[in-house]
């Protein structure tokens, strides 16, 4: 365990947990964007930016991305870091001026208006690479990836083409914070929705009651993954005994 | 709503606010639910918990279940209590007795505490306009004290207090439209759901503490003892109240209704009551009827949903 102390309050935390981390176990609100426990931290969004003092050196850090240390003085609060913060959500808000977690994030930090030109309204993307992270390190599948470097960057299947890795989950969907990512089932059809390309995939449907239950390739996917009788998923799992 | 399958359950996050190791039955629905909830609510709550299986189960001293604060009520103030917490907490942060910040009561309590015996406060809560979220786990009877019969059984239903016999055809009226009275109080938010299907539930909550004034989420939960099931069909028999029209997942948005999940074609309610031996006693005939009430029911919600 490591003594430090956030916004003056003396906390001790688990060594190896990150600032943000230790901060949240202890009601400290610091706002995020790109975090989720489920995959690796990244630093993407840039929000939890704190200041951190050691040794009478003060510096800005991602929160998410550094760890506790003895000793360790933080601020979370201060007129600085107020001023990067609105100044990111500002920035933000112009790329994405309709997503609801920007402009819920920017109401909850008292920014009303961004004074930066909006250039493409509709774009519901951060930039945040959880699609992509989780792609890679939960599902194991890689099947998009960010591609092109400054202001060209997005997420992209590979090419622009086709993505023969991806196995129709919707885990990238599930995660998205702004639903820049749809997933909807019509019909026989799965449609996985990005910002530049749609993805199409076959339901199975189920002999006897008839519905579309799951997407056929994920159920390939199953029966190699777990080596198991194609025989399981003839019928949906309500009609099976 | 999505039909997630795989890998989505590993990113819902790992701490669990409702601990492991409760005494609720083995296949318990409930405790499901509760769990789910649970991960959807986060740290930050006050949980306000009626009397009931959740009660009993997870707080036998000196153990419990509970992560966050909890407060145990009796059946008929749960509502009461929340109310009185969320204005204690408006009061104390306005003062600047406490630092300002965001903390949810939730109220918890089970087709009992919420349909018969907590109603009217429910209604007052509700009413007032209080800022808090009030989960009814609806098992559809008294399930702790040894499933007798309440308004929320539906028909049919053999319960202690209502036993199906010679005389007796079991359950005598039809269940209690609950949601439908929450969303007549004009509450932004009301809806159903069911850990059968765990994201929507996850959602609903979430949604449900979003928004500020009340906020009603009505959970189906299975409950192997007191509906003579066996306990692995649990999941399976949430999904057939689904889709077969007996417990439509749905929500009510400032008095817009938007169904959750509309099937092509209903399922015939013989394959949901089949499972279970608290309606075994049913002719063909009385199925036919149920079938038909339930059908007339749903096509109501889809007119209420168009």
């Amino acid at each position: 365990m490591v003594t430090l102390t956030i916004d003056g309050q003396r906390i001790q935390a688990e060594e190896g947990t990150t600032l943000l981390e230790a901060a949240r176990d202890h009601n400290i609100y610091i706002p995020t964007l790109c975090v989720n426990e489920a995959v690796s931290p990244y630093g993407a969004c840039r929000l939890c930016l704190v200041e951190v003092t050691k040794k009478e050196r003060q510096r800005l850090v991602a929160s998410c991305l550094y760890f506790v240390e003895e000793g360790l003085i933080v601020r979370t609060d201060s007129e600085r870091i107020a001023l990067i913060r609105g100044m990111i959500i500002e920035l933000l808000l112009a790329r994405c001026p309709k997503a609801g977690e920007v402009q819920e994030l920017a109401k909850r930090l008292g920014v009303r208006e961004s004074r930066f030109r909006v250039e493409d309204e509709n774009n519901l993307c951060v930039l945040c690479a959880l699609c992509t992270r989780v792609c890679q390190e939960v599902v194991g599948q890689s099947a998009i990836s960010l591609v092109n470097p400054g202001t060209d960057r997005e997420v992209a299947i590979p090419f622009y083409d086709n993505s023969d890795a991806c196995i129709a989950c919707g885990s990238c969907a599930y995660i998205c914070p702004t639903e820049a990512i749809k997933l909807e089932d019509v019909g026989d059809t799965r449609i996985i929705t990005m910002p530049n390309c749609r993805l199409e995939f076959k339901l199975k449907q189920c002999p006897k009651c008839g519905t579309y239950w799951a997407p056929e390739k994920q159920l390939e996917y199953m029966i190699k993954k777990a080596n198991i009788s194609p025989k399981v998923f003839d019928l949906c799992p309500d009609c099976r005994e | 709503m999505p039909n997630y399958t795989i890998f989505v359950p590993r990113l819902l996050t790992k701490r669990e606010n409702f601990a492991p190791g409760h005494r609720a039955c083995i296949g318990c629905g409930e405790a499901l639910a509760v769990r789910l909830a649970c991960k959807a609510m986060g740290q930050n709550i006050i949980v306000v918990n009626a009397t009931g299986c959740m009660e009993i189960v997870a707080s036998q001293l000196p153990y419990t279940s509970w992560r966050v604060p909890w407060i145990h009520t009796l059946f008929e103030n749960t509502a009461a209590v929340a109310s009185g917490i969320e204005a204690g907490l408006k009061v104390m942060m306005r003062k600047r007795r406490m630092a300002t910040q965001e903390i949810n009561v939730v109220a918890m309590a089970g087709d009992g505490g919420t349909a018969d015996i907590g109603i009217q406060a429910l209604s007052g809560a509700m009413e007032r306009g209080h800022d808090f979220l009030y989960l009814c786990f609806d098992n559809e009877a008294y399930m702790n004290t040894g499933i007798q019969r309440s308004s929320a059984t539906p028909f049919g239903a053999s319960t202690t207090t209502s036993p199906a016999g010679k005389v007796s055809i079991g359950q005598f009226s039809w269940k209690k439209d609950m949601p439908a009275i929450a969303a007549a109080h004009n509450i932004p938010y009301v809806a159903t759901a069911c850990p059968s299907y765990p994201f929507d539930l996850i959602e609903k909550v979430k949604k449900g503490l979003k928004v500020k004034g009340p906020a009603y989420v009505h959970i189906l939960s299975v409950c192997p003892t007191g509906w003579r099931c066996a306990t692995e069909l649990t999941i399976k028999i949430g999904r057939l109240a689904v889709e077969t029209g007996i417990f439509p997942l749905y929500e009510v948005e400032n008095g817009r209704y938007k169904m959750s999940l509309k099937p092509d074609k209903l399922r015939p309610v013989n394959e949901y009551m089949k499972l279970q031996r608290r309606f075994r006693h049913l002719s063909e005939k009385t199925i036919k009827q149920i079938g038909q009430r339930v059908g007339e029911e749903y096509g109501k919600l889809l007119e209420k949903a168009a």
